[in-house]
């Protein structure tokens, strides 16, 4: 009785999540075949620990973390490196406000040093606040406001070279 | 809050705007303006990021968690199953080119250019956007302009951008728009050299030639009509 409730309740957290986790995983990998064997490796090891969630509400947040580890282990993925500014600053422009544009955004954030695209991606996809997103990648949360700005700052050069209207201090 | 307060919060969070950012808002047009850019950028971005997640996965899931259960066998199960499926993808997926280059040899002039056309995208177009591969704008972007054709945003927007060997064997830039009127294929031949302009219809589809300059591009649709629409925007 008790393993057909959790089992229904599994079942739910897999229809719930797999898709953000699949589009996660696309993110990381870039790659549809390792994404969906990537999202489904996280799900088996979430049932393997199904008895450790205590509050459902977790739920979500544990997947994107078990899916991260299990994509670093599958892959051998180092430590993140911190990239610099300049990275950022070499990426080309692309703008020309054609069809091309969702290509392009495809791309310019292909381009992103990988750094500063993962805490995108977990707000972005996931809907994940900056405590929870420091939590996931062991970074601080004001490490994580930085490169949340910086990614922003990026596409918006990459969009538009022009700046924006200075901010004044008033 | 002073702007640049305000500016540093829409960065970090652009859909969460506090009441104390609202307040600065509606006091400053700049900001608001600034807000606004943020926002569209950040509709693209996300556009960009959900991309397709294949059909049936939940249940694929679920499934395996049912058959296998949650073991190692499972994960080498799957892979080989992969393993086995992008060979027989790949296998289905470059076999009919060396039949087509065989005939490509036999084709001469438009009409039968437009036609070979029509059973590229018959034969090839529904694996290549289930692929789902992207190909390089900047590459386009150049054939486009050597023909001198554009692509303006109304046109819709692409499903599939890629590099494609078509029955005569020669290279073409393929692109499969979603446009107002419907699925359209442009393929750009900058190196083809045309005499004349030729439409041809064969299994429901219309093809259209038309030579440039400084090559010809194809387009292919359902209708005349909307090859037509699609040729008035690109020109």
């Amino acid at each position: 009785m008790i393993i057909e409730r959790e089992r229904s309740k599994f079942e739910g957290v897999v229809k719930a999540y797999s898709e953000e986790l699949y589009r996660y995983a696309y993110w990381l990998c870039r790659d549809r075949f390792t994404a969906e064997d990537v999202v489904q490796e996280t799900f088996t090891r979430a049932w393997q620990g199904w008895n450790g969630l205590r509050d459902d509400r977790a739920a979500k947040g544990w997947l994107y973390t078990i899916l991260r580890n299990e994509h670093a282990r599958l892959h051998e993925r180092n430590q993140l490196a911190i990239d610099s500014d300049q990275e950022l600053d070499e990426l080309t422009d692309k703008s020309e406000g054609t069809a091309f544009d969702a290509f392009e955004m495809r791309d310019m954030l292909a381009a992103l040093p990988e750094t500063y695209r993962e805490p995108l991606m977990l707000q972005v996809i996931g809907g994940f606040g900056c405590a929870e997103i420091a939590s996931m990648i062991g970074i601080t949360v004001g490490a994580v406001m930085t490169r949340l700005t910086r990614a922003r700052q990026a596409v918006r050069k990459l969009i538009d070279p022009k700046p924006l209207t200075r901010a004044k201090e008033s | 809050m002073n702007c640049l307060e305000f500016r540093r919060l829409v960065l970090i969070r652009p859909r969460q705007i506090a009441a104390e950012q609202q307040a600065h808002l509606e006091g400053c047009a700049r900001c608001a303006e600034y807000a606004q850019r943020v926002a569209r950028d950040e509709a693209a971005i996300e556009q960009a990021m959900l991309v397709p997640v294949p059909d049936g996965l939940a249940e694929r899931i679920l499934l395996r968690h049912k058959t296998h259960g949650p073991n190692r066998w499972g994960t080498l199960a799957l892979a080989a199953s992969l393993l086995v499926a992008v060979g027989v993808a790949f296998y289905s997926h470059e076999a009919p080119r060396q039949g087509d280059e065989i005939v490509s040899a036999q084709l001469a002039g438009a009409s039968q250019h437009a036609m070979a056309a029509i059973s590229y995208v018959l034969d090839h177009e529904p694996q290549l956007l289930k692929e789902n591969r992207a190909g390089d704008p900047k590459v386009m972007r150049a054939a486009l302009s050597e023909l001198g054709l554009s692509l303006p945003a109304n046109i819709g927007s692409v499903r599939y951008l890629g590099s494609s060997v078509l029955p005569d064997g020669s290279r073409g830039e393929h692109i499969v728009l979603q446009t107002p009127y419907g699925q359209v294929t442009l393929i750009l031949m900058p190196d083809q050299f045309l005499a004349s302009r030729v439409a041809v219809s064969d299994r429901n589809l219309q093809a259209l030639v038309a030579p440039r300059r400084q090559g010809c591009y194809l387009l292919i649709a359902d209708s005349t009509q909307t090859l037509e629409r699609v040729e008035a925007m690109l020109l």
